[in-house]
């Protein structure tokens, strides 16, 4: 080319890119499908406001909040999110009592909310965000989003992330407390999204540093018991972790940090030829430890653990093929794209002679839980999110998975829904496994509103007993906790 | 995410090593004026600020300070006025020694868990603050920084 067409050609260039903000906003606005709700930006805090009744009543007996966390703001006028991650926590509560339902939704108020907000772009890097060198770092927690879950706890809401500290919430204002700090030599450590939690109470949690990793362990009431630094085999990218009643089990997949790079996601290989390796420590000695080897597989998300009779230990999970919804897919959906998603549900078993076990299903599974009351101990069932749409994201259905009859009871809220995660609520006096209810959300991308629903959690297939309807339609969340009373 | 905030721990933590062994004499062609240095902000009163003021690029980044000193923190404030200083470029670093050991104290991963900070309130962009961010003006009428700490 030479240099007369070359400067030609630049100037074309040049004046394709001059559009005014109107035509920007027409473009990206025809080009949005009808999901694109699941992951619009929440401009404010949610006053609380009466949720209406649309179907059913609720059972007699069940009284709490279900709190529910999830990135509800990914852009700004002078730049935005990149990853579905990285949207600022929004804490929203799902009152249910004799007067009725509400909804109340704050967002956690965290540095990186307030310098985002203060530059007027989303300068802070984050899990899959660049971010800008004007952001100020002084540790991770400086990006912390505090996004992913709650752990309701010696009288808090803690707002969960996985790579910095818990952001402690007032469960009755949800005003934000400030950054916890366990103690002064426990500053900026990273507590994982997914404590496993006893059924005494007692809380474990896993930080992760490449191939280091601290263990957690609270008391009922809040309190550090305990914690421990451990070396891993293998520096992978851990979401999730679980436990049985004297085991915690790390899923080693070979999605490896080998380079220092941001967003932490581009510092993340995929070695599917290295396998997945299991890991097995002893609660009560860190230092008794078992490695198991599997084939490769990419997971968020595991189930609730236990061992049986002859030393097997097992557990579930929601596994996909690759992690290409983790590195692209979460960031096609903040522009509308829909990726592959292949998360199923599949069960581990971990035999006494070394051998492990990987048993694939063909069900559609997401956010797995059981009944906290049987945690660590032998279940058969998981509660699920399941339910595909070709071309779409998102899940539309729930359901209860059951290990012994190998029997799902699933039920499909329908095409114009995005299904969020169910949670178990026992009904009083009932010691069966899941014996009680299952309380979870939806967002109706057709009235543009948030549902809350309870179904029996023995009849999913039924349909809920009662649904609620909010005034607005919050972008699709993480994870919950239920808090009775 | 990681990899500065090790850098960091790394660049402040070699202040409390240096500080013992800085005493040089001041040298007395060309003095500068004083330098008034004020911490604000200071949230725990108790422990020291240990300080160190630089004027390369190369000791701010890890070497040796061309003055150091400890201040006792029994306040929000606290304030020092340097003198002796030749004309020319320098940048401080201080952190808040807040329980008094003498050092930088860090989590179990290497993260700084006690207050710090640089001249011209110099952030932390992915790193360490830097000397371009942190560098002032030493002139014959002296210097006055006002910086943040906590």
């Amino acid at each position: 080319m030479d240099r007369r067409a070359f400067l030609t050609a630049a100037a074309a260039a040049g004046l394709a890119q001059v559009v005014t903000p109107e035509q920007v906003f027409a473009r990206a606005a025809a080009s949005q499908p009808a999901w694109s709700l699941a992951v619009a930006d929440v401009a404010g805090d949610i006053p609380r406001q009466p949720l209406r009744r649309i179907h059913g009543r609720p059972p007699a007996g069940l009284a709490g909040t279900l709190y529910r966390n999830g990135p509800a703001r990914f852009r700004r006028p002078g730049g935005d999110a990149t990853h579905w991650f990285d949207g600022d926590g929004l804490v929203r509560a799902f009152r249910i009592g004799e007067q009725g339902a509400s909804l109340e939704a704050r967002f956690v108020d965290t540095f990186k909310r307030r310098q985002d907000t203060a530059a007027g772009a989303v300068i802070t890097p984050g899990f899959g965000t660049l971010g800008s060198d004007r952001a100020v770092i002084g540790s991770a927690d400086d990006t912390n989003a505090a996004n992913t879950a709650l752990l309701p706890i010696g009288g808090e809401l803690l707002a969960l992330w996985e790579a910095g500290s818990p952001y402690a919430v007032d469960p009755r204002t949800l005003e934000t407390r400030g950054l916890k700090t366990f103690s002064p030599d426990l500053a900026h450590m990273p507590f994982l999204a997914h404590p496993r939690i006893e059924p005494n109470g007692r809380v474990w949690n896993l930080g992760l540093a490449g191939r280091r990793a601290i263990v957690w362990t609270l008391e009922p009431s809040g309190a550090v018991e305990r914690t421990a630094l451990i070396d891993l085999p293998r520096a992978s990218y851990m979401h999730d972790f679980t436990a049985t009643d004297r085991h915690l089990i790390l899923v080693l997949q070979p999605l490896i940090q080998d380079r220092m790079t941001l967003p932490f996601v581009d510092a993340l290989s995929w070695r599917p030829e290295e396998g997945t390796q299991v890991l097995v420590l002893d609660k009560d000695d860190l230092s008794k430890r078992r490695l198991y080897d599997l084939p490769a597989f990419f997971c968020f998300h595991l189930g609730d653990a236990w061992s049986e009779a002859d030393g097997t230990l097992r557990f579930d999970a929601c596994l996909d093929s690759t992690p290409q919804f983790a590195v692209h897919g979460a960031r096609d959906l903040l522009v509308g794209k829909a990726g592959r998603n292949g998360v199923s549900l599949a069960m581990i078993a971990l035999h006494p002679d070394g051998r492990a076990e990987l048993n694939r299903t063909p069900l559609t599974a997401e956010f797995p839980r059981a009944d906290p009351r049987r945690a660590g101990l032998a279940r058969s069932k998981t509660i699920i999110n399941t339910v595909r749409t070709e071309g779409r994201p998102l899940l539309r259905g729930v359901g209860v998975s059951d290990w012994r009859t190998g029997k799902a009871d699933l039920f499909d809220y329908g095409p114009d829904q995005c299904a969020e995660e169910l949670l178990f609520v026992a009904r009083p006096g009932d010691d069966s496994e899941l014996g009680g209810w299952l309380i979870g959300t939806s967002l109706n991308l057709k009235a543009r509103a948030t549902e809350l629903h309870v179904f029996d959690a023995a009849h999913v297939a039924d349909g809920p007993l009662c649904s609620w309807r909010a005034e607005v339609g919050l972008p699709v969340g993480f994870h919950g906790a239920w808090m009775g009373g | 995410m990681f990899d500065h905030t090790f850098k960091t721990a790394a660049v402040f933590a070699s202040l409390g090593l240096v500080l013992a062994v800085v005493n040089a004499p001041p040298a007395v062609a060309q003095e500068a004026g004083a330098v008034t240095v004020t911490f604000s902000g200071i949230t725990r009163p108790t422990g020291a600020l240990m300080v160190g003021v630089y004027d390369s690029e190369a000791a701010f980044a890890g070497g040796k300070p061309v003055e150091g000193f400890r201040l006792e923190v029994a306040g929000p404030e606290a304030s020092q006025v340097i003198t002796g200083l030749k004309p020319g470029r320098y940048a401080i670093k201080v952190f808040h020694d807040v329980d008094g050991d003498g050092r930088m104290n860090t989590n179990g991963f290497g993260i700084p868990t006690e207050p710090y900070a640089a001249s011209n309130n110099a952030p932390s962009r992915m790193g360490p603050p830097s000397w371009a961010d942190a560098r002032f003006e030493v002139t014959a009428e002296g210097a006055a920084q006002t910086i943040t700490i906590d």
